[in-house]
């Protein structure tokens, strides 16, 4: 089997007595849509932040494609290949679509300190900003502020952000939420499409889209993985009917 | 393609871009023609104020505005240049090419190190923590016996070359010509990829971070740049002076600044001159006015500037240049009102 792109061994973190973290460990592979569920406050979006590098954990281990990436900084991280979409939008809300792109482009190529050639009329950039942009069809709206855009067309513009450094793990806190149900839909496909080119680690409450989507599943409580499989097994499991599933509603 | 030709194509993009600045350029240009002609030499004085305090307005907008760092102690760096001359004088340095670099390296490293420092926080720990640096250095300077202390030392204008300086016109086109390269560099900072990354962190850091880019970086280097661009207004100050004090860094024109910027437009090219142009002719022309109208309270002309400054600030958000903007824009695309794209 190929090595896992993510791997988080023993994780563990606390906010004075509440344990967000409990001995947490798990892997996703290449190219997989693993989803991540459990109630609210299960310590989804926390465990999220230890991946991302916004949180340090207590103790335990967080490896990218092989190698410890526990102690380095958000943006190392994304140089190492995490892209990421936040629960309320991260955008560029003061720009447009297109300067948001060529942002995302020059931050890619990794040569942002000079001084002269103005970026927003710079042909390189302008082209790597398009293709950005196409990946989620967001081309015919490059001239749109981002303050102008709806809630659907943020989000994909996000997404494509997130995606514009070739990242090999996609972390999605919450694509769906707050979208109605033709961007849900038009989101889901693009998620589809990504299937086997990324691995994706996604947090999301739509449990029709999850199922759907998830090659894999893993169930958070309390900070702890209940369960961990296929969309099959986490459906037949017992412990997360009784925690989660039934539970809830 | 030669750079030089490729050069002089962004540069007068730009300049068709921000036709203002460079016309209210154009205008310092012709100005001491007018006042020879008018036989108002006191307004070339005026003038040269208007430019330095503006300059040094135009440093700390690349912070300020561009880069929504609120520093509160952007008089500090107009001191250390002022300082640069005086002490460099008076170990007698007297070449004023000399005082410049000198005012450039040690604004660049103060500027560096409380940066550094201060770039650590943010919101109001950040606008207090760069006040009191500021205030550390007004009275390092104050207790400064050498120096003059709280008196200050007078100080011969410096040797600049071929340019004698107590040949007034020849100083005002030396701190024309420093401001109108000093708006060239910045016109071009501003839509770099260094500019655009310092004005994306302004809008969303945490983007930044998500991009990869490491925003301490670029708010550092944004922040030694603005401080060099005020160390050579402070170095041109002196020399305009002749006269250096720690007065020159106190606290209050830090604020000065502020409102130079706010009331001109934040992160505009134009606003910090056109700010420093309503607010110094103000200054001047308040008293005068209240003067004609009610003698006992000419000293009192503050009243009047508070309340002016304030209206500007509330019904004309992005200042001065945001109003011209909003009424050039309403015209033709109701859309895009925002200043400084």
């Amino acid at each position: 089997m190929s090595q896992p792109v993510l791997n988080l061994q023993k994780l563990n973190k606390s906010f004075g007595a509440l344990k967000a973290t409990s001995d947490l460990s798990m892997t996703v592979m290449p190219g997989e849509i693993h989803a991540l569920i459990g109630p609210n406050g299960a310590g989804k979006t926390t465990l999220i932040q230890q991946i991302y590098g916004a949180l340090k954990p207590d103790s335990g281990q967080v490896s990218l494609n092989g190698s410890e990436i526990t102690k380095l900084s958000v943006p190392d991280r994304v140089r190492a290949g995490i892209g990421r979409s936040f629960q309320i939008s991260n955008v560029l809300m003061d720009f447009t679509v297109m300067e948001n792109g060529i942002i995302a482009e020059q931050a890619r190529l990794g040569h942002s300190f000079r001084f002269l050639q103005p970026a927003f009329s710079d042909a390189v950039l302008i082209e790597g900003a398009k293709a950005i942009l196409q990946r989620v069809g967001l081309e015919k709206r490059a001239e749109q502020r981002v303050g102008d855009l709806a809630h659907g067309e943020r989000r994909m513009l996000e997404l494509a952000l997130a995606l514009a450094a070739s990242p090999s793990l996609l972390l999605l806190d919450e694509p769906m939420a707050g979208a109605g149900p033709e961007d849900s839909q038009r989101m889901a496909e693009i998620i589809e499409a990504l299937r086997g080119k990324v691995a994706i680690l996604l947090i999301e409450h739509d449990m029709d889209a999850v199922f759907r989507l998830a090659d894999r599943l893993t169930v958070m409580v309390e900070g702890a993985v209940i369960a961990a499989g296929t969309v099959a097994e986490i459906s037949a499991n017992e412990a997360v009917k009784l925690a989660y599933l039934g539970g809830e509603e | 393609m030669s750079g030089l030709a490729h050069f002089l194509t962004l540069a007068s993009d730009g300049m068709k871009a921000n036709r203002l600045f460079w016309l209210l350029i154009a205008g310092f240009a012709f100005f001491p023609i007018f006042t020879h002609f008018a036989d108002l030499p006191f307004w070339n004085d005026v003038a040269m104020r208007i430019m330095l305090l503006g300059m040094a307005a135009m440093g700390l907008n690349l912070v300020l505005g561009y880069g929504g760092m609120v520093s509160f102690g952007h008089a500090a760096f107009i001191g250390i240049g002022a300082y640069c001359v005086g002490i460099g004088d008076f170990y007698g340095l007297t070449n004023g090419w000399a005082h410049m670099l000198l005012g450039i390296v040690v604004c660049g490293l103060m500027g560096l190190v409380i940066g550094y420092l201060a770039l650590r926080t943010s919101g109001i720990y950040f606008i207090m923590i760069t006040l009191a640096f500021a205030q550390m250095l007004f009275f390092l300077f104050v207790s400064l016996e050498q120096f003059g202390g709280d008196d200050g030392m007078s100080i011969d204008r410096a040797e600049f070359g071929f340019i004698d300086l107590y040949n007034p016109l020849r100083l005002y086109f030396l701190i024309w010509v420093t401001l109108a390269l000093v708006g060239l560099g910045l016109m071009f900072i501003v839509h770099s990829r260094f500019g655009v990354t310092l004005r994306a962190i302004k809008s969303n850091e945490s983007r930044i971070e998500a991009m990869g880019l490491e925003p301490l970086q670029f708010k550092i280097t944004g922040y030694v740049i603005s401080a060099v661009i005020c160390g050579l207004a402070g170095v041109l100050f002196a020399n305009w002076q002749e006269y250096v004090s720690p007065d020159i860094m106190h606290w209050t024109r830090s604020g000065e600044l502020m409102i130079i910027i706010i009331l001109g437009g934040l992160g505009t090219l134009a606003g910090p001159l056109l700010g420093a142009i309503v607010f110094l002719l103000l200054e001047e022309s308040l008293p005068i006015m209240l003067d004609s109208v009610a003698p006992a309270y000419a000293e009192n002309w503050m009243i009047l500037f508070g309340p002016l400054l304030i209206m500007v600030v509330m019904f004309g958000r992005g200042g001065l240049v945001g109003l011209l903007a909003a009424q050039r824009q309403s015209k033709n695309n109701p859309k895009r009102t925002k200043a400084g794209q």
